[in-house]
């Protein structure tokens, strides 16, 4: 059963300039996105893979139109349309203040639980705050829905006194996701919450986050390279290159039967726990990811691509109906 | 220490005002002897007894820090009053200049660095920048002195008095002049006092801005959903204030014990002016108390810095 989607994002794309010279001119751009089009679906985990500085994260961020505040000469077009009960908005075209009313329905669990929280307030500051501008709650209530949220994401409620330096890391993202939760968002996007843990504290914060989705009926984007923890918590997997989406689709068709050549290398690459699983094979690409700076034309991965031809110079391949709900981008391969 | 052995000690000038004496009192006649004259060792004994310096060095420094101890800096040489008045009576004048530039500097530094960080780059950034680096780059004493020539009714303007701290009628006039001329009086030292100051404060806090604005906590804060000023004056300044913190409490210092030059070029009667007249006539127990003073607002200063500290920063109170 195909679920209304949340957020569609059409055709993304973000440029940041890069400055070169004495004068610090604009003398090159880097494509971090380029012509992305992604949906949501209500109640669903949408996983997004790819190397580094493929534009996983570019895209979290521009979701959330956070993007100007830490680089102002970024170029961002495209539409980006959440759902909300009255009706349908382009975030993208909001102005900051516009935005605001909105922040509390989308919000972001980031990558480093260190630095992402202010460390000159206390935990219960942290997670209060967004509740003084999305809520009309007093004084009271904001502390009785600070302490619940603390013991949803498995604290205690007496911690809201403690400063985020007395946390150790798994604590400090479930206080990171405690703040995400506090104005009620219906949608997450999680830029890599668990890369930055240790693998056993990583299952601990992906089974809550499953907890809490269940329980918030919260829509996940989930941004992640480690492919095995998005296989856990995906129900579709977009894969990504150099700006471009490879091909999406059920996160266990992708996984099992990957249909784009970057996606088949991407996964051969998984390590397997058991050492006598050998005869799995591997495809290795060659050479290094092309700088986005000065990408190949026509596909993008067309450089590595094993079953490259002439013609992918020419165009750029968009995503094609391979198998039901599973698109990729190239034209040479089939769902079969 | 040093000064004890610079000569033109007050043993000197006594000697000399005794030569003085005597050569006027002998006449032109013995003018080519004048120099020769000796003075009886038992005056001198005397003299060497009354200023204490029959005893050698060590011993005075020991009976020096035993008075220390019982809170009693000494006479004065030259205004014949115990140390500790001679000094408590310019504090007024210190503080008044002190309190006004301190206050100055913060309020027009910690709005416009964070003003400045916000629009980094911009041009109101870079002129204001090359305002306060020029300002600098000015000695407080020299600008003092070209203000004085400028506006102080020398050769060009006459916009304000010639130095002083206030009028030497001010006890005769109605309250409201008493305003206008102290107002009249201060701004000239008060921009000398303030401009170099301006540019390490200013660029400070921008500097601190900036770098916290680029933290990964200001993105989460930004991505609540609150407003932009909460981002910048909560989040951002909160963080940006310890190294500002740091120069608050040695700000103390300077707010208390003045500036020996700028005082001197306005002819203020304040701490530093008295510094600089003992030191120039060797008025050794008002030197040394000085010391004393400025030592002790400097530990004061460090320990005000790190309560402050402790205010901006909870990781580092105590629990």
């Amino acid at each position: 059963m195909k679920q209304e989607n949340i957020l569609e994002v059409k055709n993304l794309k973000v440029k940041f300039p890069v400055a070169g010279g004495i004068l610090l001119r604009k003398v090159a751009e880097v494509k971090a996105v380029d012509g992305v089009s992604l949906e949501l679906r209500r109640g669903e985990t949408l996983g997004l893979v790819g190397e580094s500085g493929c534009g996983k994260s570019t895209i979290g961020k521009a979701v959330i139109n956070i993007l100007k505040f830490s680089s102002p000469d970024v170029d961002i077009s495209g539409e980006v349309w959440l759902k909300t009960e009255e009706g349908e908005v382009n975030l993208l075209s909001l102005s900051r203040n516009e935005m605001r009313k909105y922040r509390g329905q989308i919000q972001m669990i980031f990558q480093d639980p260190y630095s992402s929280l202010n460390s000159r307030m206390t935990v219960g500051q942290i997670i209060e705050e967004p509740l003084l501008y999305h809520t009309k709650m007093n004084k009271d209530e904001r502390n009785e829905r600070v302490a619940w949220l603390l013991e949803k994401v498995g604290l205690q409620a007496e911690q809201s006194k403690r400063y985020p330096h007395e946390f150790s890391g798994g604590q400090r993202q479930r206080i990171g996701i405690a703040r995400a939760l506090s104005t009620n968002p219906k949608i997450i996007i999680a830029d890599e919450p668990v890369s930055a843990l240790d693998v056993s504290i990583q299952a601990q914060v992906i089974n809550l986050m499953q907890e809490l989705q269940k329980e918030f009926d919260l829509s996940i984007v989930f941004i992640a390279h480690d492919l095995s923890v998005v296989e856990h918590i995906s129900s579709r997997i977009a894969v990504m290159y150099l700006g471009n989406i490879a091909e999406s689709g059920p996160g266990s068709d992708i996984y099992h039967k990957p249909i784009h050549p970057y996606s088949k290398a991407l996964l051969s690459a998984v390590p397997l726990p058991n050492p006598k699983l050998k005869n799995k094979e591997r495809i290795i690409l060659t050479g290094d990811v092309p700088t986005p700076m000065n990408k190949p034309s026509g596909c993008g991965f067309r450089t590595r691509c094993p079953i490259a031809k002439p013609e992918c110079a020419d165009s750029v391949p968009v995503l094609e109906l391979k198998l039901p709900d599973h698109y990729a981008a190239c034209p040479y391969v089939s769902g079969n | 220490m040093i000064l004890q052995v610079v000569p033109g000690g007050p043993l000197e000038m006594e000697i000399m005002r005794i030569r003085m004496g005597g050569a006027m009192g002998e006449g032109p006649s013995s003018t080519s002897s004048s120099s020769g004259i000796s003075i009886p060792e038992s005056a001198m004994e005397e003299i060497k007894k009354f200023y204490g310096f029959d005893k050698p060095i060590y011993e005075r420094y020991i009976v020096w820090v035993g008075n220390l101890f019982k809170l009693n800096l000494g006479k004065s040489y030259v205004y014949a009053e115990p140390v500790w008045d001679v000094i408590t009576s310019r504090f007024p004048v210190s503080i008044y200049f002190g309190m006004i530039s301190f206050l100055l500097t913060y309020l027009v530094c910690i709005p416009l660095g964070v003003y400045k960080a916000v629009k980094n780059g911009s041009t109101f950034d870079i002129i204001s920048s090359a305002i306060v680096f020029i300002g600098y780059s000015i000695p407080g004493f020299a600008l003092g002195a070209f203000l004085l020539v400028m506006f102080g009714g020398g050769s060009f303007l006459d916009w304000f008095p010639l130095g002083g701290f206030r009028s030497n009628d001010y006890d005769t006039l109605s309250s409201v002049d008493k305003i206008k001329d102290q107002i009249h009086h201060t701004v000239l030292p008060v921009i000398s006092y303030v401009i170099s100051g301006f540019a390490t404060l200013t660029i400070l806090t921008k500097n601190s801005v900036i770098e916290n604005l680029s933290q990964d906590y200001i993105r989460t804060a930004f991505s609540k959903g609150i407003s932009e000023k909460r981002v910048i004056f909560y989040h951002a300044l909160r963080n940006s204030l310890i190294p500002i913190a740091t120069g608050l409490g040695h700000f103390l210092g300077i707010l208390v014990a003045g500036s020996f030059l700028i005082e001197t070029v306005f002819n203020i009667d304040g701490i530093g002016l008295l510094g600089y007249k003992s030191i120039v006539q060797r008025d050794y127990p008002v030197v040394m108390g000085l010391l004393v003073i400025n030592t002790l607002l400097l530990l004061v200063g460090n320990i005000i810095s790190d309560i402050i500290y402790a205010i901006v920063d909870p990781r580092i109170r105590f629990k």
